[in-house]
């Protein structure tokens, strides 16, 4: 099935099986490898990426469903020279380890001060709680959002 | 087992590049425990070059001097001063160099930023390179920098593949992409251990993209040129299977058995005995296993996530039936996997199907699959009898911990006391104590998980020493203390005392426990503070941490370790369990094993990190995980009264306990 996808500005054409997944399509078509395989079922947040402003598990739609979207990955968040404040706020509070579930999280952030650029700490508990993290990082990746939300 | 016996060599661990940059080399492997940043700091400051121009390769085979593998938070501890000294030497070559080629005295000339400097002159470390590059034996002895002259050793300072993580640039195993590369999926038994019977795999070739089907003994295996076409196609194979049960070892180790312990038992005035149970649990990383191999006549190119880079070479050679120099591991940053990936799985199975199809192979493990097949820490029944004398010091302690074996390291009685009986002598004045590690056997694939056995120990230890604490009226950290001879140890009981206000009662349905422990060395005393609802729900709400892990070289990289490993904890503690009916798995995904989330996670966890500066470096991956279940325990029963002595403390167990 031909699909054209519109991901971090760019349009691109892809011809893949019909069950093909947004993820798949942006992991082994476009070679954005940065959206990461967790779980397949939405469960863990990994794959995030940002579909029209919103948050969403990139293994959940289809790449056909994502052709009607526009598609940020983390790939398309900030440029080399300019990283979104998220980022930066990440890399600033050291707020990673293995950095398995880090390009999920900063996407659910992102995603959550596009919509609410002061939230407090609840909103970004329950903005990230899609976010599962096995090293532990949680705290400070809250100080992370909640320091990205309100430079200074 | 840690021993370098053959000095080592220069070149197999410092290379000054032609452009001036320095790579330095070390067989640990990075799994977010923070050693890439540890290495690049050192290495930095005994060069004396900005931060930014140091590469550290890990693990890489083909590259770096063998080791043993990156386990028990020892790769600071052992890795440091070899590169210290690799560095300082490099460092006095050059400078030996720069001396005859400016033809002043080495007195004269100082190093500064990637340049020996002196008399006026300035020679980058490049320009000292066109006759040899730096080799030779690292000698015993080599001076290193005064501290005083350390720019970044000792200073907090981030990952230092931080921008890559945020950007999405780093590349994780399954990130690797080979010209030519396909993928691949597994035909599943329906047990661990089970035989091929018959196979037929006529309808899965036909399917669309497939390039083969595998099979090699009883790993059975589809390659196909996307992902959903292998599990597709994987899904059609037809095999049949014969199921023969695969069990664990048994064995018993006597731990410590001094003279009289029973009599002293019986004549104690005030005696108690508990038993403890912690379940199985998942090693659960948010990656599932994934490996990527490159198999060819003319050998293999693996690019795996591994503790010990050089035993999956000896693998895989064997595996493929290649002699291990033609075998090259190149360890790629991993998800983290706390210990399960000892276990070298994914690779021989891409191994396997890279060699069957002749093509590179990308073998990503789902979800289920990592579940289902990957090793789990066991299960552990730990019962404990003591006696007290009238003034309430611990006169006999009787010890028995019952479990799985917990790692592939053999049934040594030696090995098996440091490695599934780790931590079950307590920390404490020697006391008359007669302690015995029995190892049961199972159905469920156990192996290597963080901590090993410390984690179950110390939990049942310092649940314990607090209902003794209770039964001897006597104030928890007080009764630690006076069973405390050591004084790092007891410095970072009194300390975390402090830092937490122990001494402040908490209010309403909020109550605070303490624990502590010593692991490989590293001093560690956590006080937690939990809520615990009428109906038995437990929240953290704020933990505090004082750890000594000797000298510090990256305070910011130790707090993000302990607290992790407090985190980390907190979840095993509260919320997981592995079910599994004859060693089959029944936990699929995480809405079956549901770990801690942003919402789980409490206000806060202070780190305070008071190292002996005059002691050596110990390590912090492991430690800050092992306290923390009895803290939280020992809260719960100061917040309600409820004693739980198993775990996950789940909402109906507390309330029950509450209500008995």
């Amino acid at each position: 099935m031909k699909v054209a996808l519109s991901v971090n500005g760019a349009r691109h054409y892809v011809d893949v099986p019909l069950n093909a997944t947004l993820l798949s399509v942006l992991r082994d078509d476009l070679g954005l490898t940065g959206t990461r395989y967790g779980c397949g079922r939405g469960q863990c947040g990994a794959c995030y990426v940002i579909a029209d402003s919103r948050a969403v598990a990139s293994c959940l739609i289809t790449a056909d469903q994502a052709a009607r979207m526009e598609i940020t990955t983390i790939e398309g968040l900030g440029k080399d020279s300019r990283l979104h404040p998220v980022q930066q706020a990440f890399i600033d509070e050291d707020a990673m380890q293995c950095g398995y579930c880090t390009s999920g999280m900063v996407i659910s952030a992102a995603a959550l001060l596009g919509h609410d650029p002061n939230p407090d700490e609840t909103s970004i508990r329950d903005a990230l709680a899609g976010n599962l993290c096995r090293c532990g990082v949680y705290g400070r990746a809250i100080r992370a959002v909640l320091k990205a939300a309100s430079p200074s | 087992m840690w021993d370098h016996r053959n000095p080592e060599r220069l070149e197999q661990r410092i290379r000054v590049e032609r452009d001036g940059s320095v790579t330095a080399l070390s067989g640990k492997v990075e799994f977010g425990q923070g050693i890439r940043t540890a290495f690049t700091q050192i290495v930095a400051d005994e060069l004396d070059v900005a931060i930014e121009r140091v590469n550290v390769v890990l693990g890489d085979t083909d590259q770096v001097p063998f080791d043993f593998g990156t386990f028990g938070s020892h790769s600071v501890a052992q890795e440091t001063p070899l590169l210290r000294k690799a560095a300082a030497f490099a460092r006095h070559q050059l400078l030996d160099r720069a001396s005859v080629k400016l033809g002043l005295p080495r007195e004269k000339l100082d190093t500064e930023a990637g340049a020996v400097v002196g008399g006026g002159k300035r020679l980058p470390y490049a320009d000292l390179l066109d006759s040899e590059p730096l080799a030779g034996v690292i000698p015993d002895r080599v001076s290193v920098m005064p501290e005083t002259r350390r720019k970044y050793s000792g200073r907090p300072m981030s990952h230092v593949e931080a921008r890559d993580i945020v950007t999405g640039r780093a590349t994780f195993v399954a990130d690797v992409r080979l010209e030519g590369m396909v993928r691949g999926a597994m035909v599943r038994p329906p047990a661990r251990g089970a035989k091929l019977r018959s196979l037929d795999d006529s309808a899965a070739k036909a399917m669309p993209g497939v390039i083969a089907v595998v099979r090699a003994g009883d790993v059975v295996g589809v390659v196909a040129e996307r992902d959903e076409q292998a599990r597709a196609a994987a899904a059609a194979v037809d095999a049949e299977w014969h199921a023969i049960p695969v069990e664990g070892p048994t064995a018993e180790v006597p731990m410590r058995s001094d003279a009289g312990v029973d009599a002293k038992l019986r004549g104690a005035p005030v005696r108690l005995a508990q038993t403890y149970v912690l379940p199985p649990i998942s090693s659960a990383p948010i990656g599932p296993s994934a490996a990527v191999a490159d198999v060819r006549a003319s050998g293999a190119t693996m690019y795996v996530g591994t503790h010990r880079p050089f035993g999956v070479r000896e693998q895989i050679a064997k595996t493929l039936g290649l002699p291990e120099k033609k075998v090259r591991v190149v360890p790629q940053i991993t998800s983290g996997t706390y210990g399960r990936n000892s276990s070298a799985d994914a690779a021989i199975e891409a191994a396997i199907l890279s060699k069957g199809s002749g093509r590179p192979v990308l073998l990503q493990w789902t979800r289920e699959e990592e579940f289902a097949w990957s090793p789990s820490r066991p299960e552990a029944v730990l019962e404990i009898s003591a006696g007290l004398d009238a003034e309430g010091r611990i006169v006999a302690w009787r010890y028995d911990e019952h479990t799985n074996v917990h790692t592939a390291a053999g049934l040594d009685p030696q090995v098996l006391g440091v490695t599934s009986g780790r931590n079950a002598i307590p920390p404490y004045a020697k006391f008359p104590a007669k302690v015995t590690l029995h190892i049961e056997p199972t159905r469920l694939r156990t192996a290597n998980f963080r901590s090993l056995a410390a984690a179950e120990n110390v939990f049942a230890i310092e649940s314990f020493m607090d209902e003794l604490a209770d039964l001897a009226a006597q104030d928890p950290v007080q009764f630690r203390l006076r069973h405390i001879t050591d004084d790092r140890f007891r410095r970072v009981v009194e300390r975390v005392a402090e830092r937490s206000g122990w001494r402040e009662r908490a209010d309403g349905r909020r109550g605070r426990g303490f624990a502590c422990t010593v692991y490989h060395g590293t001093y560690v005393a956590q006080v937690a503070e939990v809520e615990v609802s009428l109906a038995g729900a437990v929240r953290l709400v704020k933990v505090w941490c004082v750890v000594d892990p000797g000298q510090t070289l990256n305070p910011e990289g130790v707090r993000n370790q302990i607290e992790g490993g407090i985190q980390q904890s907190a979840s095993w503690t509260l919320r997981e369990e592995l079910l599994h009916r004859d060693g089959q798995v029944m936990n699929t995904g995480w809405d079956t094993y549901p770990i801690a989330t942003f919402r789980d996670a409490p206000e806060s966890i202070e780190v305070f990190v008071e190292g002996d500066e005059t002691a050596p470096p110990t390590g912090v991956g492991e430690p800050g995980a092992v306290p923390t279940a009895a803290a939280i325990a020992n809260a719960v029963y100061a917040a309600s009264r409820a004693r739980l002595r198993s775990v996950p403390l789940t909402r109906e167990r507390v309330r029950k306990a509450m209500a008995g």
